[in-house]
């Protein structure tokens, strides 16, 4: 039913001196969980309230379930909108925002009753109808708003941030709410978020954006494994980023000189030889041991910096060749290491992506804003 | 540290005494007047043996008409008034700053000028009749079923919008848009969304515009007398009387005005400020309509926005900016000679320089005025500024702040008769007519005014957090408050003198009443009306007109926002 296909969709602003969204494609299938993901300022909000009509395309296409919703306001696209700021009307009690949309829809009232109790009691809330949405926690507040969008027979649901102003226990429940609400009533969703952890762990698929533009969309264990942008690699997860450029290339892999004549093995055979680039490796993937060891990819340096992170202990070694690399181990297994202590440091060839050296500059490529 | 404790206290007593003296005692004056002479006005009003109670029947016509008019005059207000304000709240668009402009402009014109233009837009073929080639009405021609003349009520919509206008839309800009985005996910239309969510929500912003705006045109009197031709309302009956020597019956009106205002006003204030933002009963859904109702809101939502839009920007240009441009053209037709019968008498230049001289008239005049409006803003700053402090400071705070709504919505003649009857030869007999009895008129409505613009702009900015800041680092409380708070504030205070300047410079009601023979410019105009001498008073007009341009123009500098 509503799926949402997004076809060469742009908004500028400021007289198209902005340029918030580019030209963006995208189809979300229906009763699909799919997160905008994204560093603030990259356009994910824009694309959600331009999906909810709030907002006119400059050009392309928005078509909900089949149906082309250029020009149709907000109240006819048959949408349930969930604020960041939840957006609960203050001169209403929960129970007249929850039943709002059908009073304005102009159903039968006993109707409107029985699906706005049923909404309440699914968000746990029926026994709070008659208290004012400033006298709720911030929690309760945003699972009303859900109830209400809900209660209006949405069948596409639109998130735009909505556990970011909560604290951080209370988001880590409420995200596994909405995913399980969202599946058990069998909707679509499109969710905003610039918390990769939250897309991580709500989503079936997601899109990483930047600058209004889609990088990536997959799976999360797609993009975490298989990033297909040196930016993705970063966003999703955390990389070490090693300059270097390809010294051979073979059947089973390539080898990468990096700075410092060190020279690593990889899998990935897509590059000729003496392209400059980026490997990126995860913090986790390193393995790390004491003294200097030969092996594959063995890289030598010392622990410059480790903190305890609860479950993890964090590792920057220095090797070398100067480069810094951030190692994650488990904190309950092997040994752990102190200050200044020599180590050996390497990574499996298959563990590695290997991006194109970005023509406008690493740094540049990586920045959030 | 005593010594600073002494004069914390010496400014404090030294502020509510002056308070009370020259904002408070006059504004109260006239009812303690009417009721310790009863005896006389019962007599003049209800017993004369001459007359009976002649006096008493037209105070209740007076009153009634402008009650009436006052009330029709909101409604407008209210029909043109909201989806401007919401326009300029939502959208933007070229030509915003512009529009924000004429709306302020009608509290910056001299009142009496501004009627003058409006008088010559509709009954003279120099203004709209000249498309017809006559007058478009009579001067007096009343409005059929709801008996205002026509002119009247025009020009005090033209007066008044502005007070809903200017509310309302601080209050919608505060209110985040995000409610009617939910409103409108939610599968309410624009207008459903409008009467269900932002109506209740900025209910409070347009019951206290609809209130100034009521009592601004309750206590009209400049534009009024130039337009009135045979009606009279109160405030103007309260200046002819005066004029009359007609003292008990006057007073009588002016404490009548003085507690309907109070009556009508203090409880909307009171209750709104308690209210806040509540629930509003459902009436419609009792009466089993909604559907239907909101069915139609539906079917005419869209379609409506730009006609909606387009017919109060029309009424706007109508009522403002249409005499504006009649007078000024007006001017220019008749500079060397009447256009209709071309004697040379008729011309704005013969009036000006010839035998009636009435250029070095309105140069004195201006004079005085100028004089007036320096002087009463001047006194009104240095007492507001303490006065903003102990209103933001201190428990009575809220109280002193309500009191001092009061000489706002006093109908202006009623003021001005109540300081002449205190400071003036009948009462303490302090201070004869003439400016400097103008100086204490202006005072009383100079204070709030600039009261008023200090505290919004204080409210907006949390002032006591960058105090704090300052404290925290190492300011003493008057280093703080000459080198944060005063700074901060320079722009509300700022636009609250030049509010107050141009009030003053416009006042014409009171001014009317206490200037003996130093006469301001817009009694004069009133004055050159009254005399026939037309051309003089287009002259006049304009100059005003003028003045209270650029005057706007130095406000909008003045409260730009950065």
């Amino acid at each position: 039913m509503p799926d949402v296909k997004l076809v060469n969709l742009t908004k500028t602003f400021d007289k198209g001196r902005i340029i918030a969204v580019n030209h963006i494609n995208l189809h979300v299938l229906d009763k699909e969980y799919l997160t905008l993901l994204g560093p603030s300022g990259c356009g994910k909000t824009t694309v959600l309230r331009m999906i909810a009509g709030l907002i006119e395309p400059e050009e392309g296409e928005i078509y909900i379930g089949d149906r082309l919703v250029t020009g149709v306001p907000p109240e006819d696209r048959d949408i349930g909108y969930v604020f960041q700021n939840y957006a609960l009307f203050p001169h209403m009690d929960v129970w007249g925002n929850v039943t709002y949309g059908p009073t304005v829809k102009a159903w039968e009232e006993e109707e409107g009753v029985k699906v706005g109790r049923e909404m309440l009691e699914m968000v746990r809330l029926y026994d709070r109808a008659d208290a004012f949405p400033q006298e709720l926690s911030g929690g309760m507040m945003q699972r009303v708003a859900l109830a209400r969008a809900l209660a209006a027979g949405a069948r596409l649901l639109l998130l735009d941030e909505p556990l970011g102003a909560l604290d951080a226990k209370i988001r880590m429940e409420l995200r596994y709410e909405i995913r399980k609400l969202v599946k058990d009533l069998g909707l679509t969703a499109v969710h905003v978020t610039h918390d990769q952890a939250e897309a991580m762990a709500i989503s079936d698929r997601i899109a990483v954006m930047r600058k209004g533009e889609i990088l990536q969309v997959g799976t999360p264990e797609e993009l975490y494994m298989k990033p297909r942008h040196i930016f993705v690699a970063h966003f999703i997860g955390e990389s070490n980023f090693l300059e270097g450029h390809i010294s051979a290339v073979n059947k089973k892999g390539s080898v990468v000189e990096l700075r410092g004549g060190l020279t690593v093995h990889v899998s990935d055979i897509t590059r000729v030889r003496g392209e400059l680039v980026v490997l990126a490796v995860r913090p986790e993937v390193f393995t790390i041991e004491k003294g200097r060891r030969a092996g594959t990819n063995s890289m030598h340096g010392h622990i410059e910096r480790f903190r305890f992170e609860g479950t993890n202990i964090r590792y920057e070694v220095r090797l070398e060749n100067q480069d810094l690399v951030v190692i994650v181990r488990p904190a309950l297994m092997g040994e752990w290491f102190s200050q200044d202590e020599e180590a050996t440091v390497g990574f499996p060839p298959n563990k590695s992506f290997v991006f194109k050296y970005p023509s406008r500059g690493l740094r540049e490529e990586l920045a959030l804003e | 540290m005593d010594e600073r404790k002494i004069m914390a206290n010496f400014t404090t007593f030294a502020t509510l005494i002056s308070l009370i003296v020259l904002v408070l005692l006059p504004t109260f004056f006239l009812i303690s007047f009417t009721v310790t002479r009863w005896e006389d006005i019962h007599y003049e009003v209800f017993a004369n043996p001459l007359i009976g109670d002649r006096n008493w029947q037209e105070i209740q016509r007076y009153l009634a008409l402008s009650l009436r008019t006052a009330f029709f005059a909101v409604v407008l207000d209210l029909l043109f008034g909201v989806p401007l304000a919401y326009l300029l709240a939502r959208k933007r668009f070229r030509g915003k700053a512009l529009l924000e402009d004429i709306i302020t402009l009608p509290l910056v014109i001299p009142t009496s000028g501004f009627g003058f233009a409006t008088l010559l837009t509709w009954t003279t073929v120099s203004g709209l009749g000249g498309l017809v080639g006559q007058g478009i009405v009579e001067a007096r021609y009343l409005i059929p079923f709801i008996n205002v003349p026509f002119l009247i009520l025009v020009v005090h919509v033209a007066l008044t919008f502005p007070y809903i206008v200017r509310t309302l839309q601080a209050r919608l800009e505060d209110l985040e848009p995000v409610f009617e985005q939910a409103s409108r996910t939610l599968g309410a239309s624009s207008l459903a969304t409008f009467r269900k969510v932002v109506f209740p929500l900025s209910l409070p912003a347009i019951f206290s515009g609809g209130v100034l705006a009521f009592a601004r045109s309750l206590g009209e009197t400049g534009a009024t007398m130039t337009v009135g031709s045979i009606y009279t309302t109160a405030s103007v009956a309260i200046v002819r009387w005066v004029f009359e020597f007609k003292l008990a019956p006057a007073s009588f009106l002016g404490c009548l005005l003085i507690v309907i205002a109070s009556a009508v006003i203090l409880p909307i204030e009171f209750f709104m400020q308690k209210r806040g933002i509540s629930p509003l009963p459902e009436i419609l859904s009792s009466f089993r309509i909604e559907g239907r109702i909101l069915r139609g809101e539906k079917a005419v939502s869209g379609r409506t926005a730009r006609i909606k839009d387009a017919l109060s920007l029309g009424a706007l240009l109508l009522v403002v900016i249409v005499p504006i441009i009649v007078v000024s053209n007006s001017v220019v037709l008749y500079w060397s000679r009447d256009p209709y019968t071309g004697r040379l008498e008729g011309g704005v230049l013969y009036q000006l320089f010839g035998p009636s001289n009435y250029f070095s008239t309105l140069s004195r005049a201006t004079l005085v005025s100028v004089i007036v409006a320096c002087i009463s803003t001047y006194i009104a700053t240095c007492m507001a500024i303490p006065l903003v402090y102990l209103i933001e400071r201190h428990r009575f705070g809220r109280a002193l702040r309500s009191v001092l709504r009061i000489p706002l919505i006093v109908p202006t003649s009623a003021l001005g008769l109540s300081v002449l009857l205190l400071w003036g030869p009948g009462g303490l007999k302090l201070v004869n007519p003439g400016i400097w009895l103008i100086i204490l008129t202006h005072i009383v409505f100079s204070v709030p005014v600039v009261v008023e613009s200090t505290i919004a702009t204080y409210e907006g900015l949390e002032i006591p957090l960058y105090e704090g800041a300052g404290r925290t680092l190492g300011a003493s409380p008057y280093d703080v408050a000459e080198s944060i708070t005063l700074p901060m504030l320079k722009r509300g205070i700022l636009a609250g003198v030049i509010l107050s300047f141009t009030h003053s410079l416009g006042e014409t009601g009171a001014t009317f009443l206490v200037m003996g023979s130093d006469v301001t410019v817009p009694p004069l105009v009133v004055n050159m009306v009254e005399s026939l001498a037309i051309p003089a008073a287009l002259f006049a007009s304009t100059y005003l007109i003028v003045l209270s341009l650029v005057l706007l123009f130095i406000f909008r500098v003045a409260v730009k926002k950065r």
